[in-house]
């Protein structure tokens, strides 16, 4: 209640008037009333009625905050956040080798970034993402839908619905060979029509294209609640030619970081970004490293770098704040990402709860 | 997009009028400003900010599409979405052919045969639709004077010798593919900015750029400090605005 008068989120005109009028507190306007108000600064009782109903929800904002209550600042207990860690789901891969080395799949409310050099799968992943998170949660996946923001125009429609055909026939498979009542019923939603209907695709040109999509991201995401995924690919290539100003690029990429943050932590998704890879020329050698400068690099939770090693596809974890730092190789089929063997498996499918990153024997050889 | 002018993105005229003071006419200059810098140039409360924010995101943001609907109209013309090369195993290989609103690009040691390869997709484009071409005329922009006509009738009267049995049909040809001699990259950029409205006049179907690392390699040194900057600079700006032309066109380039 005893919030200054400078700290309000007024308009900066009105705000010095109210200081040469020789208002201090927040407490003061709320007792002198509209009508008082607009008297002693000279402006009319509507707008002064708007101050007044900012300055109040203000206040309400901090009170509640001081009760302890839910408001914009979160506090709880670590205790707290590891139970909400622990029954958090990932959004898996496909490729067991990359689950494992993330720590169980893509982790939802944090950003993690994809880097590699042109061609080794950024995007293959990024649409098999796509597709998996809507997987229902019976079968392990975390039934959610998708935001694809494409600047690259790499998105190809015909290879998202092999990958998702892929993903909904491997359902099938668990689901016969587990015969449970909840299974049959996930799949009747579970179909290639559905997949393909909750993935939403934005194709942005440029860098403002993609600011705007970004500030309109809330917006969207409390009208379709179950999106649990925001892939953006491409974040590097809008911002690497036509900006003469590298610190207005700063600027705009923090500033980005900051509303992706956000929207991870309020809607409970997965911000996942994929970035192109530069050349840096050192003294005697030069080394790829990933595009968009050093201070990007802190936007991102958990970056993954992709890269060749002759004719192996390898992937790295390079920074992450709960895994340790490994490489594994993985493979692109027709049907999307996958490891490299697939694991040797019993008949019944690896147990009882039905954990979909195993293959069962018979889909290979039915293939 | 992003120069569009506020004063379309719906906003009161007296804002507009206030804004052009600060020189903020465009979405652009609205959304590279941070939240504050926004208040204070509109002089309005955090609130009204960032409902305005929003407003003029919503004139410049793409429109929302399902990936089902995208399948449903690519399914409804299923025909035009590849231009086929003639040689049966690339063919399968590329999963029926050249792509259609996408960049295709084609490397190789010198003398392999891409000019060739270009004269022939040049070619291919001409024909009617019914043997497999596109039925439409042809951008070639050359900028190592590799092009020879003689050569593009040579192909044709070869390769179709049924179709084009008359000199009539090969004239015809040769009168739809427009030949573009450019020799440095700013010229190279200005071409492929101007592209756009000859698409439309002429009826364009295809799109070549052979090449465009010989005329980067020729201006550009990458030992010297500074040009790497801008040579990528350049090959990015062309790449976005050739990504423009083909997917709005839906023509292979």
């Amino acid at each position: 209640m005893q919030r200054e008068v400078g700290a309000l989120p007024l308009a900066p005109a009105l705000r010095a008037r109210l200081a040469a009028a020789g208002f201090q507190t927040a407490q003061e306007l709320l007792d002198t009333g509209p009508c008082g108000l607009s008297k002693e600064i000279g402006i009319s009782k509507e707008e002064a009625l708007e101050a007044l109903q900012v300055v109040r929800q203000e206040c309400h904002g901090d009170a509640a905050r001081a009760a302890g209550g839910s408001g914009a600042t979160r506090k709880c207990t670590a205790l707290e956040l590891l139970e909400e860690e622990q029954t958090q789901g990932f959004i898996i891969t496909f490729c067991s080798a990359l689950d494992n080395i993330l720590g169980g799949g893509v982790q939802l409310t944090k950003i993690t970034e994809i880097c590699g050099a042109p061609g080794v799968g950024k995007t293959q992943l990024c649409m098999q993402l796509a597709v998996d998170v809507q997987i229902p949660e019976c079968f392990g996946g975390v039934a959610g839908e998708a935001v694809f923001i494409d600047t690259e125009g790499s998105f190809m429609v015909d290879r998202v619905v092999d990958i998702a055909a892929a993903c909904v026939q491997h359902c099938h498979l668990i689901a016969e060979a587990q015969q449970e009542e909840d299974h049959q019923k996930a799949l009747e939603t579970f179909s290639l029509e559905s997949v393909l209907s909750h993935i939403y695709y934005f194709r942005c040109r440029d860098y403002i294209e993609l600011l705007a999509q970004v500030y309109l991201l809330p917006e969207f995401l409390s009208e379709h609640s179950k999106v649990r995924l925001v892939v953006i690919d491409g974040i590097a290539f809008p911002f690497r030619h036509d900006f003469e100003d590298l610190s207005l690029r700063t600027r705009l990429l923090n500033g980005l970081a900051q509303q992706l943050i956000i929207i991870a932590n309020d809607h409970k998704s997965a911000v996942v970004l994929t970035n192109q890879m530069t050349t840096r020329i050192g003294q005697s050698q030069s080394t790829l490293v990933p595009a968009l400068g050093e201070s990007w690099g802190h936007a991102a939770t958990v970056r993954l770098i992709l890269h060749w090693d002759s004719s192996q596809r390898l992937a790295t974890l390079y920074k992450s704040p709960s895994q340790k730092e490994s490489t594994i190789a993985y493979h692109i089929t027709s049907h999307g990402f996958r490891d490299v063997q697939p694991p040797a498996v019993t008949p019944d499918a690896g147990g009882a709860e039905g954990n979909p990153r195993k293959r069962p024997r018979r889909e290979e050889e039915k293939q | 997009m992003a120069a569009k002018k506020l004063r379309r993105a719906q906003l009161s005229q007296e804002l507009c009028e206030r804004l052009s003071r600060y020189q903020i006419t465009t979405c652009q200059d609205f959304l590279c400003l941070s939240l504050l810098e926004l208040m204070k140039v509109t002089g309005r409360s955090y609130y009204e900010v960032q409902k305005l924010l929003c407003k003029v995101s919503r004139a410049c943001a793409p429109k929302m599409q399902t990936a089902y609907e995208m399948k449903l109209r690519k399914s409804a013309n299923p025909s035009s979405a590849f231009l086929s090369t003639t040689l049966h195993s690339l063919d399968r290989v590329l999963h029926g052919g050249v792509p259609c609103g996408s960049l295709t690009e084609i490397t190789s040691p010198p003398g392999c045969g891409k000019t060739q390869f270009c004269i022939m997709m040049s070619v291919l484009a001409t024909l009617p639709v019914s043997m497999g071409g596109l039925d439409g005329a042809v951008i070639y922009v050359d900028t190592e004077s590799a092009f020879s006509a003689e050569r593009l009738i040579e192909i044709a009267g070869n390769r179709f010798p049924t179709y084009f049995d008359s000199d009539e049909k090969l004239f015809c040809m040769t009168r739809s593919i427009h030949l573009y001699r450019e020799l440095t990259c700013c010229s190279v950029l200005k071409r492929i900015m101007s592209l756009e409205e000859e698409i439309i006049s002429k009826k364009v179907k295809l799109i070549i750029i052979d090449s465009v690392a010989s005329v980067v390699r020729k201006e550009f040194d990458t030992k010297l400090q500074g040009n790497l900057a801008e040579r990528s600079n350049f090959l990015t700006r062309g790449a976005s605005v050739l990504k423009y032309l083909a997917e709005e066109f839906s023509i292979p380039v």
